[in-house]
């Protein structure tokens, strides 16, 4: 029987002390105070000010509201397919048109395939993922419209500003502490250097996006749990211009994924001859050797998209995780005092649809409502009751059909796949009981042609592609277990799409600065912590 | 101290370059646009001559779209006092159309120093600064990657091939900068949020024609695929004709 | 008789070999503008330039050594109105001014430009003339596309960027004429040059790196690498790959790397780096890239424009002793 490892042994824990600290402590320069400071310029933070910058306009009143960024510039560090639901947007921008917002084109045709590595099987659409009425979008370009309005509306939108420390006074967050800019490899301060800021406020929402830092150590401080751990799944996508056309989105499953690995494609034409296509695997994989941007060069070779890419080029690749647990993965409580939980970061993510982006906007523009009340000392009026709005939305509603979908996966592809399409015939009637998940980490591993620069690209070019040019000399935000043997290194190596870790004959070496934020990393091996602000991706159509 | 420093809007360094529909020009669609690197070293060196100076003005002048008004508003967010962006809505080729534009807005100034970046890396036409200076009569030293200012005196040094030069100048003067002249300061919260009220005046101008006309913008040649020269010390001679004869760089 | 002025350098009373590249390009475009156009060189010097005839050998038909007692070191002022006036004498002046994008050329150029109510079309590689017209190239978007564009001004103001209008010998009368000018004394001037401090030659600013990798073994053998460097005469950095800086072998500062801010290097030489995982974009914008590496399969040579296989102590020493007759 071959060899396996947990990779939860060799992961060091959140560090919870690092991540939480008392407000007025010592170490910061620059002290801001605001009404609300929202984390994370993604769809649920701007969301989130658009719609409480509105409900202040409309109610008279003047709100200081702050969102945090840490990429250098609005959606550098956004990344999804992605197909749209327009609710969210019609009713945030009720005055405006769906021509108006920022979508390419609504979907007009759609497949959905079976691959083998020769050919492929076509399926019927399943329910869970007709997207009639929905636009295919980049969410850069969906982030940098967002982003305008809410700076029209008086926002305060700071790039460059990772969050690093949650602020805390007694049980109630008070805010954050970004991180610290400059620092040279030992982290040293140099010339240039910035120290942190502290940013407090009356309500902080955290809308991190995946595997969000600080949403998770708040969860953890304050023993929030949920039914099963959140589950995640890594994405590596490419955005390709093309010389011939695409009219329909395609999703695809089977090969190459093995069958004990769950997961599928997407290619989505932003417009004939811009495509976006990437390769989505639940890192629940037991293949150690699995490496999910060479499974996407590979995937590109077959019949179905080698002629669609022949002559054409890739122009931008990135990668992210995306949360796949659903419904019995939310944190039981998504409010605390002074906190809110918004998007990715609480988990508000569908896979069997894949759609994440309206839920994380409406999610957003519900704090946004319970913010204001509790804001304006209406009586009765707490931050909890956004927990509520969200339970009854179609937020949830949309989650607990599809709650074990994912889950069945667990037992494979065949399995899975039988017990999905269950499923999907009783309307979520089957099963009863939640499927039990262990935690990605605690899922037991088991312990490929060179690319050719036109077709496939090795990590290095890929990374190149993203944008990333963050300075060599900063410190490592990666914090790795002690002793990791050389097995594990490997694992490291094919688990991470950006190249960052490698084996060496000394053990494993860390390219800190190659990380594009996927977060894979956090989820099954070195723990991620924020680095200076502006360093990664720089995603512009992804 | 009263210090008027020059900047562009120019294309990000890591900018995919697309040629346009008219074959003349930068497709912009998805283009991030930055402040020019060298007129950052330009901008933090005004910043802390005046702060040196204890009191005094840092003014950002720009020749750009509307769009720079942002770039303007990176600079204050690093500490300028206020902003003048002269409106056009294409930044002429001819250097000298832009130098005639920003000395006439630069000359009843009474300007202790106007600070420039040696160059944009879009163009690379290293000249505006210095055609600036003759426009305005005013001394002028181009390249400073390092500066002592002791009064109305200054010494600044520039690298040149094989050394540095040191050269001495006179204030009021027209200096460009050259990276190593300082590190530039992060833009700090408070001073983002500041930037926003800072005064920034727009003022519609009209660039001349000038002499130097665009034909055709074009991608350069496709790198050829690399060759294995040969094997082991013997092929060094061969690589060496290579690099003289065929890529030109010997 | 249409001239044009080829603007030479001089240091120490000799002509810099710059200058050579500088009369070519201006015998270029003579050529090119027909009816036998003239090339005339002029430069800015204290007394006779030792070796200006050189100037007649690449094409120039008249060589000026304009003198004043306060040219023997750059003087931007001095030389800015001693170049401007010339140009501006006789019937029909002159009708293109070509200097070299140097240091000082991007200093002058403009400097004389402004005086002549035009700009410079700088860093050129390639003149041509369609229809009576000048034409130049140049690379903009830091090498990322090419222009072309017609100079419509009069005179045309030019610089051509280094090392690529190769010295072609094409030689005329270069006939000698010294002229004594009188200019105001200026308000810049250069007080020395000094020797750049050794070693600090900025990697991100060289214009040739040669960066060793894991494949050198130990630091010691950084050596070798030193030696090829030190061969190229002052242009070359050393660089190091992010390996070798990782396990401390070489300072931080001198880590090649993927920050694409950095303005490329014209030639790029990788002795001993295998090219993998590490992120080479930082290298990839170099106009040259030669890598050097005992294994024929390293991802490197995918890069590289060209390699050479084999032992690195062999191979990088015979490099070094041809580069050093090639300077020589």
């Amino acid at each position: 029987m071959a060899e396996r490892f947990v990779p939860a042994r060799y992961q060091p824990p959140l560090p919870l002390e690092k991540l939480i600290l008392q407000d007025g402590s010592e170490g910061a320069g620059d002290r801001m105070e605001l009404d609300v400071l929202i984390v994370g310029a993604g769809p649920a933070g701007l969301a989130c000010a658009i719609e409480l910058a509105k409900l202040a306009k409309v109610g008279g009143t003047e709100l200081n509201i702050g969102v945090l960024e840490k990429a250098e510039a609005l959606g550098e560090h956004s990344l999804s397919g992605a197909v749209v639901n327009p609710r969210a947007f019609r009713e945030l921008f009720p005055e405006l048109k769906d021509a108006d917002f920022p979508f390419r084109a609504p979907v007009a045709r759609e497949a959905v395939y079976l691959l083998t590595a020769g050919g492929r099987w076509r399926l019927p659409t399943p329910p869970t993922m007709h997207n009639k009425g929905c636009y295919v979008a980049s969410l850069c370009e969906i982030v940098r419209w967002l982003g305008a309005k809410a700076e029209e509306a008086g926002v305060n939108v700071f790039t460059g500003f990772p969050a690093a420390q949650l602020l805390v006074r007694g049980q109630a967050v008070a805010g954050v502490r970004t991180a610290a800019a400059g620092l040279d490899r030992d982290g040293g301060r140099t010339a240039s250097s910035m120290v942190p800021n502290d940013l407090v406020a009356k309500v902080t929402a955290l809308a991190e996006g995946t595997r969000g830092l600080l949403a998770q150590a708040w969860c953890q401080w304050q023993g929030v749990s949920s039914n099963n751990p959140q589950l995640f799944a890594l994405g590596v996508k490419e955005l390709w211009e093309t010389k011939q056309p695409l009219d329909r989105v395609i999703h695809t499953m089977g090969w190459p994924l093995p069958s004990d690995a769950f997961g599928g494609s997407f290619v989505y034409p932003l417009d004939p001859h811009l495509i976006a296509l990437g390769l989505v695997v639940g890192l629940d994989y037991k293949d150690a050797g699995l490496d999910v941007h060479v499974l996407l060069q590979r995937l590109k070779q077959h019949p179905l998209l080698r002629p669609l890419l022949a002559g054409g080029e890739m122009i931008e690749w990135g990668a992210k995780t995306i949360p796949e647990g659903g419904f019995y993965s939310l944190p039981q409580r998504r409010a605390g005092d002074g906190v809110v939980l918004l998007g990715d970061a609480a988990g508000f993510v569908d896979v069997p649809s894949l759609k994440g982006i309206h839920y994380a906007m409406q999610s957003g523009m519900f704090a946004a409502r319970v913010i204001f009340r509790t804001l304006k000392g209406a009586v009765g009026a707490e931050l909890m009751e956004y927990d509520g709005m969200v339970n009854t939305s179609y937020i949830a509603k949309d989650l607990y059909r599809t709650r074990n979908m994912r889950l069945a996966f667990r037992d494979g592809f065949y399995l899975g796949g039988l017990q999905a399409a269950l499923m999907t015939l009783t309307g979520g009637r089957f099963p009863n009981e939640p499927y039990r998940m262990p935690a990605d980490a605690e899922v037991a591993r088991r312990s490929g042609e060179p690319p050719d620069g036109k077709l496939t690209f090795s990590k290095v070019d890929a990374v190149f592609k993203s944008g990333n040019a963050t300075r060599d000399t900063i410190p490592s935000h990666l914090i790795v277990g002690r002793d990791v043997p050389a097995e594990v290194a490997r694992f490291y190596a094919h688990m991470c799409p950006a190249g960052v870790y490698e084996v060496a004959a000394d053990g494993l070496r860390v390219n800190a600065p190659n990380c594009v934020d996927c977060k894979a990393t956090d989820v099954l091996g070195p723990r991620w912590t924020p680095r200076e602000g502006g360093s990664g991706p720089k995603y512009k159509r992804m | 101290m009263k210090i008027a420093v020059c900047i562009k809007r120019v294309p990000d360094s890591e900018t995919r370059v697309k040629i346009g529909a008219d074959g003349k020009s930068l497709d912009e669609a998805g283009v991030k646009f930055a402040l020019n690197p060298y007129d950052e070293f330009a901008v933090e060196e005004g910043l802390r001559r005046k702060e040196k100076a204890g009191a005094g003005e840092v003014a950002v002048i720009c020749l750009g779209p509307a769009a720079a008004q942002e770039t303007i508003r990176t600079a204050l967010a690093m500490g300028a006092d206020r902003g003048v962006l002269l409106q056009a809505d294409k930044v002429p080729m001819d250097g000298f159309e832009t130098a005639k534009l920003l000395a006439a807005e630069l000359k009843e100034g009474d300007w202790d120093l106007i600070l420039f970046g040696k160059m944009a890396i879009d163009d690379y036409n290293h000249q505006v600064g210095p055609l600036v200076a003759e426009l305005l009569g005013l001394p002028c030293v181009t390249a400073v990657a390092h500066l002592e200012i002791d009064g109305t005196k200054g010494v600044a040094e520039r690298e040149v091939e094989g050394g540095i030069e040191v050269v001495e100048f006179p204030l009021p003067a027209v200096l460009t900068a050259d990276k190593g002249l300082n590190e530039p300061r992060y833009p700090a919260l408070k001073g983002i949020m500041a930037a926003k009220k800072k005064p920034l005046e727009v003022k519609p101008v009209q660039p001349g024609a000038g002499a130097i006309e665009v034909l055709v913008l074009m991608l350069p040649p496709e790198r050829k695929e690399g060759k294995i020269v040969g094997e082991g010390a013997g092929a060094v001679v061969e690589l060496v004709r290579l690099l003289r004869e065929e890529a030109k760089v010997l | 008789m249409t001239t044009v002025l080829a603007v030479l350098e001089q240091r120490d009373g000799a002509l810099r070999k710059i200058s050579h590249e500088v009369v070519t390009g201006a015998r270029r475009l003579a050529d090119a503008l027909g009816g036998s156009a003239m090339v005339e060189a002029v430069v800015c010097a204290s007394g006779p330039v030792g070796n200006s005839a050189q100037a007649g050998s690449f094409g120039a038909d008249k060589i000026v050594t304009l003198t004043n007692a306060g040219f023997a070191k750059y003087a931007p002022e001095g030389y800015a109105q001693a170049i401007a006036e010339r140009a501006q004498r006789g019937e029909g002046g002159y009708r293109a001014l070509v200097f070299a994008a140097s240091a000082t050329g991007k200093d002058l150029a403009p400097r004389v430009a402004a005086k002549l109510g035009v700009g410079v079309a700088a860093d050129i590689t390639d003149i041509a003339v369609d229809g009576g017209a000048i034409v130049v190239t140049r690379p903009v978007y830091a090498g990322k596309a090419l222009l072309k564009a017609r100079v419509a001004a009069q005179p045309a103001v030019l610089s051509l960027r280094p090392n690529v209008f190769t010295p072609v010998e094409r030689p005329k009368a270069g006939a000698a004429e010294t002229v004594a000018v009188t200019v105001p004394p200026g308000r810049v001037t250069v007080r020395e040059v000094k020797a750049a401090p050794a070693g600090t030659l900025d990697v991100a600013e060289a214009q040739i790196i040669i960066s060793g990798g894991r494949g050198l073994k130990e630091p010691a053998n950084f050596k070798v690498i030193e030696e090829l460097a030190k061969a190229f005469g002052g242009r070359a950095a050393v660089g190091a790959s992010r390996a070798v800086v990782d396990a401390g072998w070489r300072a931080h500062s001198d880590q090649v790397g993927q920050t694409g801010k950095t303005v490329s290097p014209t030639l790029y030489i990788a002795v001993g780096i295998s090219g993998a995982i590490q992120h080479l974009a930082g290298m990839r914008t170099s106009k040259v890239i030669v890598a050097i590496n005992k294994d024929k399969d390293a991802p490197i040579f995918k890069v590289a424009d060209y390699g050479v296989v084999g032992d690195l102590f062999e191979i990088v020493p015979r490099l070094t002793e041809e580069i050093r007759k090639l300077h020589g």
